[in-house]
């Protein structure tokens, strides 16, 4: 006998990204494209349905769901039986592969699939759910999105969107379509792709890193409620402007114009935050017929007659946004240059505003400096969960816990959670970043309860 | 390999490693044909290797090969007929040694868990996927196919007397009898059994479950006494030939439950605390009293029935054990690994100290 130990305890788990979306939104071309792809790992992949794909040195295994419900049909206890038995046979053949990658049927529920990796102690002790990746079919999801679970919980619990088949959809739309997704999921990286084209480093080997960086963003882009539907960013010369409005569904619309420095639309996005601050200014009346200026003031533009007509007075050529409360559709409005020619914006983009804010599935973003009192923390969670675990799909976190040097990551899918201590705070101020993903999720009852556990 | 100094001790053996042989990947499953002169093991990777014993040492080669892995193999009674299942659906059925090739049925399903022989009759049981089938070797039919189970089939085991069959899946265990036109008897609990065992007097069905518990079905009754409190969920069952003793894994300890008069319930068990691995295997002697197990470090555990405190030796294996299988006469021990060794020891009484 030899005494190479071929220890099974050793740390190291295999990664685990889980492939979500509708059927035809781009599973298949994606699965070819990483296997094909000159990425040096060698993935196991477990697909839906046998014999689709086949690549010759890759581990294909055809698994059909087998959903297992555990304690009474709890549905935070439910698992997929057949990806027990895949995964644990391929434990057996770590030598094989690198990583893994299992495809779940179009009508699949991601949740069964991610709480395996929780509730199965064998395979959670060797392998780690790197990430589950939702593609989405641009053209076609807002056909589903509103009447289908599948297609919500498939969003709901993505580390990374693919927003796929961009080519089939106008940016406008697209834009929507992002804001859209972004408000039911604001932890998920979102990437426009088209034919499922995608950087494989985009999508496998996420990490920790994902996690962080989804958290570590501004809080208030956690929470994307804007107050108005619509900007639009036009490249003028010095000059007189007409704006002209036909009737529409309401009598005022707050409207804010601003130059932006760069005629793009990344110069449009720049403005957002100044436009979110006019929006909360006091307004300013505005009857038909005034004359405006770019002048940073908050407008309520009068809009009850026929053919109502602005006037704006452009001092210096350049780029400019409008930020309007309502879609100018609803008014067919448009701006015209002195020649009595219709302009078209640069760039335009619609907002899911606040007040038609009506997603069944959110994302609760709270970002909060202080340090957390560890028994009260525990015990809100035990009791959140315990109460809405079924309506939190994910859950992430960052937390600083009084008496503790370093950081605490967590994450969870409905009851089940995983946290670790993570690397020092060092310099880093200390401060708590968590999100949470659900169904009918009370922002203010999140935010006061984690407030109130902070020591 | 070391034998434990001990004092005051009633039983003392040793495990006098006997050969090995290295195959290139981890064993999944090893049967020792019914004269103990040979070994039928195959690896997930799906090789399907003869093992001949020759006392001090070994030769093996391979007889077949399972495209996407192998899970099972099986001897029948007389081992005249040998048998592998695997991931391709396939069941392989050799007889009459290995020099030919070997009768291959095919499945729709595409996994075959469980491969098992009646022990009366020339009668072999698989799975295929969510059924189980039934193939008659005297006339070469298949002459039984059950309907679909609630998931794929965990696990199947012919009751003592080969006069029926039972299988786990999702919801239970399931007792199908080849031959009767009522259907098959259901044993149902919401949840998903994982293995099972006869006692030997087949008065119950013993089941490790997923959701880290054991069941013991009263068989005529239908009657069950769920046990919970291990670690994690259990894989690991064998019954003392007595029909007394159960033996479980589910965790770091060997669990000893004592099923003698009005069964286990409401007694508690017997913790023998093996050592820090997760406990991978346990195997009751055929017709004795000794009980060896193997755990996730790589160490190979004797335990005896009336010395219940610790073991009774001890060896360092190169890996986990993934089978652990008594000689059909009880005197040798194969052990698969998860590396590939497939390795034989003796069971020798105690040599004087030194």
């Amino acid at each position: 006998m030899t005494d190479t130990a071929n220890s099974p305890t050793a740390d190291h788990k295999v990664p685990v990204t889980v492939l979500t979306g509708f059927l035809g939104a781009g599973k298949t071309t994606l699965l070819n494209r990483i296997l094909c792809q000159q990425h040096g790992k060698r993935i196991a992949v477990i697909e839906n349905e046998f014999g689709e794909i086949g690549v010759d040195n890759d581990l294909v295994i055809g698994a059909e769901e087998e959903i297992f419900e555990m304690n009474n049909g709890c549905i935070c206890c439910t698992v997929r039986g057949d990806l027990i038995r895949i995964l644990g046979n391929l434990m057996k053949r770590r030598d094989r592969f690198d990583y893994i990658l299992i495809e779940t049927t179009g009508m699949a529920d991601p949740g069964p699939v991610a709480q395996t990796f929780f509730m199965d102690d064998e395979i959670g002790s060797q392998m780690s759910l790197d990430g589950v990746v939702t593609l989405v079919d641009a053209k076609h999801v807002l056909l589903h999105i509103e009447d289908s679970d599948e297609v919500k919980e498939q969003i709901a619990f993505a580390d990374v969107i693919l927003l796929n088949k961009t080519d089939l959809v106008t940016s406008a739309e697209l834009d929507a379509l992002e804001a859209r997704i972004h408000a039911m999921n604001a932890a998920a990286r979102i990437h426009r792709t088209r034919d499922a084209a995608v950087d494989i480093d985009k999508i496998l080997n996420l990490g920790g890193f994902d996690l962080s960086r989804a958290l570590e963003t501004d809080p208030k882009f956690l929470e994307p409620e804007y107050p108005f539907e619509w900007s639009g960013l036009y490249d003028l010369a010095a000059g007189k402007y007409t704006w002209i409005f036909q009737p529409g569904p309401d009598p005022t619309m707050g409207a804010f114009c601003t130059p932006a420095v760069h005629a793009s639309e990344a110069g449009m996005r720049e403005r957002v935050e100044s436009a979110v601050r006019a929006f909360s200014s006091p307004e300013h009346e505005c009857p038909p017929g005034s004359e405006c200026r770019v002048d940073d003031r908050f407008l309520q533009v009068g809009l009850e007659g026929e053919a109502l007509r602005y006037t704006w007075l452009i001092d210096q050529p350049g780029a400019y946004v409008w930020f309007t409360e309502h879609h100018p559709d609803e008014f067919a409005a448009v701006l015209t240059d002195e020649q009595g020619q219709a302009l078209e914006p640069l760039v335009s983009r619609e907002y899911k505003p606040d007040h038609e804010h009506d997603e069944e599935v959110t994302s609760v973003g709270i970002a909060t400096p202080g340090d957390l009192d560890l028994p009260k923390f525990q015990n809100w969670l035990r009791e959140l969960l315990a109460t809405h675990g079924p309506d939190i799909f994910r859950m992430k976190g960052i937390l600083a816990f009084q008496n503790s040097n370093q950081r605490y990551v967590f994450q969870g899918v409905h009851m089940l959670f995983d946290g670790r201590e993570d690397r020092p705070w060092g310099d880093e101020p200390r401060r708590n970043s968590l999100i949470f993903i659900g169904r009918n999720l009370n922002r203010e009852a999140l935010n006061q309860g984690f407030a109130a556990c902070l020591a | 390999m070391f034998g434990m100094n001990r004092s005051a001790t009633s039983v003392a053996a040793q495990l006098e490693e006997c050969w090995y042989v290295a195959l290139p990947d981890h064993v999944i499953d090893l049967q020792w044909a019914p004269n103990g002169r040979q070994l039928l093991a195959v690896t997930v990777e799906g090789l399907v290797v003869a093992i001949e014993d020759l006392g001090e040492r070994a030769q093996f080669r391979s007889v077949g090969q399972h495209q996407l892995g192998a899970n099972a193999v099986a001897w029948s009674r007389d081992g005249q007929l040998a048998a592998s299942g695997g991931q391709d659906g396939c069941v392989c059925i050799w007889s009459g040694g290995f020099d030919s090739a070997p009768l291959t049925l095919r499945s729709q399903a595409s996994w075959v868990s469980r491969v098992a022989f009646s022990p009366r009759r020339d009668v072999l049981a698989w799975s295929a996927g969510k059924s189980l089938q039934l193939w008659n070797a005297v006339n070469g039919e298949v002459f039984y196919q059950s309907a679909e189970h609630d998931s794929t089939i965990a696990d199947v085991a012919w009751n003592p007397d080969g006069s029926a069959v039972a299988v786990v899946a999702y919801n239970g265990v399931t007792l199908h009898v080849p031959g009767k036109s009522s259907s098959p008897r259901k044993y149902t609990w919401k949840g998903s059994s994982l293995t099972l065992a006869w006692s030997p007097d087949a008065k119950y069905i013993a089941t490790g479950d997923q959701d880290s518990t054991i069941h013991f079905w009263h068989v005529k009754s239908g009657k069950d006494a769920r046990m919970s409190g291990f670690p994690t969920k259990v894989l690991e069952l064998t019954w003392h030939h007595s029909s007394r003793w159960l033996v479980t894994g589910g965790g770091s300890a060997i669990v000893l439950w004592d099923c003698s008069g009005a069964g286990p319930a409401g007694r508690r068990p017997h913790l023998w605390e093996a050592g820090l691995g997760k406990i991978t295997q346990v195997a009751f002697q055929p017709q004795g009293d000794y009980l060896a197990s193997t755990d996730h470090e790589g160490i190979l555990l004797l335990w005896h029935l009336a010395d219940r405190q610790e073991p009774i030796a001890a060896c360092k294996l190169s890996a986990a054990g993934t089978g652990l299988r008594w000689s059909p006469d009880g005197q040798r021990l194969a052990i698969g690994q998860a590396n590939g060794v497939v390795v034989v020891f003796e069971l020798q009484p105690e040599k004087a100290p030194v």
